[in-house]
């Protein structure tokens, strides 16, 4: 019983192009104006000297592509090793017959509810000599309670019946791990991946804490320095000051516009296992 | 652990109670594969809670901390930049929460009379972008868009149209920071938040909406007898959620204030860092960990409270 289109349902396409065009603009005029090599005024459809000097200067300049390789290694890295705590702990947390394990749970659940704040964390980093080392940047967002009990409720939707047989067949907890649990899990390890990759990438408040040797800066921190005009890189090949920043600001965002169109699906998934339960 | 001698045995057993040290060894892999876990909580959660003890001491970190009791939660309390740090974090974390989730709900209520599949999919992709953006990347973009100059958009068309004569220097404006906060806060997350209030339409049993029809109730009489109820759980979740993370508010302040908007933009945890790291003289770091345990107490009360409010309005806690 399909009915006919009214005007309202015409007014609703109309505002959403609006809406899609309120969202996008401000990306968009980023995007134009880094492929201008003439300091663009006002909004334009097309740039109106097209060059990819912008993008050059960029990753010819050291002092932004390193930044750039920082952000890719403590990406990959942090992300893998955040699986790892993260798994390995929402694995040991469905033990529901292990002594201590409500114990383990509180001690978890705790550091959601208070935490000792951002001077005594410092303090903490720095009399461990991890201040100005990637090791902080890396290590101190593995471990994310949130990211926990969501993997947590994905296990626990994995039948009993299959740990069972996994034992009596002589698995040890870590056979069953590897061979039974992770690869049944792919689809909540591709989805909270996901989120510890972009939480990784985007990374600004662990840098700016912790890290002051600028050879250790991410892309964020640096293109933060080159935005508020305090390190303002060398454009070469006809890019002017305002291209390069522009520039910046898109190889910043690019790594997840290229993935977001494939991945939309993970990334709804993660928020609806937290959605369904805590 | 060797389960294989056990066998069948073993698996039954664990129906009944053993006893601890049988357990304890059954368990050994598992207490193994917890240890890094531990060891990631200790070091970055539990060792900088026995920190918060520098709240009454001074210390500078030069010298050996010298306790003081309350001093500084008495200086605190006489700090103008205190309180108006601690109204700011209020202010802003409430009024970001009750408009994003307002513009969520709405929003969804329109994806979910879209008619065309497709179109909806595109127009939901576009919502959602700008969650994956960072605070920085966000701050840069407006930064540049609604910059004073001439290559700022906003202030370029403004001019050319004659609506205003000179640039405004809207994030750096005492009486801009606070809307243009806001505003950014709704362009960034509010396509986001629609995901769980999308989950919660799609679950509504369309049997429902037809009965209507055949009752004669229009769009609007469905929409306040059968959508917004349906809905009205899930807003309350979504506040309830927040409002416990009402404190948590640093890098999206702290990427978009400069001093000219101190007053209007500084929240807690940007005046602990800049207390701390920027105030040029030795920090004492005793003074700021005061302030931040401050925080957290208030924040630990809202969590409590929260998941209280959680339990009884969906029989469940929040942690």
């Amino acid at each position: 019983m399909k009915k006919k289109a009214t005007a309202f349902d015409y007014a609703l396409v109309v505002i959403f192009i609006l809406i899609s065009i309120i969202m996008i603009v401000p990306i968009y005029k980023v995007l134009i104006d880094s492929l201008d090599l003439k300091t663009a005024y006002g909004m334009k459809l097309f740039p109106e000297r097209f060059g990819m000097a912008g993008y050059v200067s960029v990753f010819t300049n050291p002092t932004l592509y390193k930044p750039f390789l920082v952000s890719c290694l403590t990406t990959v890295v942090g992300t893998i090793t955040g699986l790892t705590i993260a798994t390995l702990g929402a694995y040991v947390l469905i033990q529901w017959k292990m002594p201590g394990r409500t114990l383990f749970a509180n001690l978890m659940l705790f550091t959601m509810i208070f935490s000792g704040g951002m001077i005594p964390t410092y303090l903490v980093m720095k009399t461990l000599h991890l201040t100005n080392t990637l090791l902080v940047v890396i290590l101190m967002p593995a471990i994310n309670v949130y990211n926990m009990v969501l993997m947590r409720n994905f296990f626990e939707g994995i039948p009993d019946s299959l740990f069972e047989s996994a034992e009596i067949d002589g698995c040890s907890p870590m056979g069953i791990f590897l061979k039974i649990v992770l690869p049944l899990s792919k689809a909540a390890l591709t989805a909270i991946g996901l989120m510890y990759a972009v939480s990784y990438w985007n990374d600004y408040t662990h840098y700016k804490l912790y890290i002051t040797n600028d050879n250790l800066y991410n892309f964020q921190m640096k293109l933060r320095s080159v935005i508020m005009g305090s390190d303002l890189p060398h454009a070469i090949g006809g890019a002017t000051e305002n291209t390069v920043k522009n520039a910046a600001v898109i190889v910043a965002i690019l790594p997840f516009m290229i993935i977001y169109p494939f991945c939309q699906k993970y990334f709804i998934q993660g928020v609806n296992i937290g959605a369904v339960k805590e | 652990m060797n389960t294989k001698k056990k066998g069948p045995a073993a698996v039954a057993a664990g129906n009944q109670k053993r006893p601890l040290l049988v357990s304890l060894r059954y368990y050994k892999g598992f207490y193994l594969m917890f240890l890094p876990v531990l060891i990631f909580a200790i070091v970055f959660h539990y060792l900088p809670m026995f920190g918060v003890r520098y709240a009454f001491y001074t210390y500078k970190g030069i010298k050996e901390p010298v306790f003081v009791g309350l001093q500084h939660f008495e200086k605190m309390m006489k700090m103008s930049g205190f309180w108006n740090a601690f109204g700011n974090t209020i202010t802003l974390s409430v009024i970001k929460l009750l408009l994003n989730t307002f513009m969520a709900v709405v929003l969804s209520l329109m994806l979910n009379e879209l008619r065309s599949a497709t179109f909806k999919k595109v127009t939901q992709t576009i919502v959602y972008l700008p969650h994956f953006m960072s605070w920085v990347v966000t701050a840069s973009v407006f930064t540049l868009i609604l910059s004073p100059s001439d290559a700022g958009l906003i202030n370029a068309l403004m001019v050319k149209f004659g609506i205003v004569k000179e640039g405004i220097y809207f994030l750096g404006d005492k009486n801009w920071w606070r809307p243009m906060f806001y505003i950014i806060n709704v362009w960034k997350d509010t396509g986001w938040g629609t995901i769980i209030f999308i989950a919660t339409l799609s679950g509504i049993n369309p049997e429902l909406y037809e009965a209507a029809s055949m009752d004669g109730a229009g769009r609007l009489n469905k929409l306040r007898f059968i959508t917004m109820p349906a809905l009205s759980n899930t807003i309350i979740t979504v506040l309830i959620l927040n409002l416990a993370k009402v404190m948590n508010l640093f890098e999206s302040v702290f990427v978009m204030q400069n001093d000219a908007v101190t007053q209007k933009s500084d929240v807690l945890h940007t005046y602990i860092y800049t207390q701390t790291f920027n105030s040029g003289a030795l920090p004492d770091y005793g003074y700021t960990t005061a302030v931040g345990l401050t925080a957290s107490l208030v924040g630990c009360a809202l969590v409590l409270i929260c998941n209280k409010a959680s339990q009884k309005v969906r029989g469940r806690g929040i942690v």
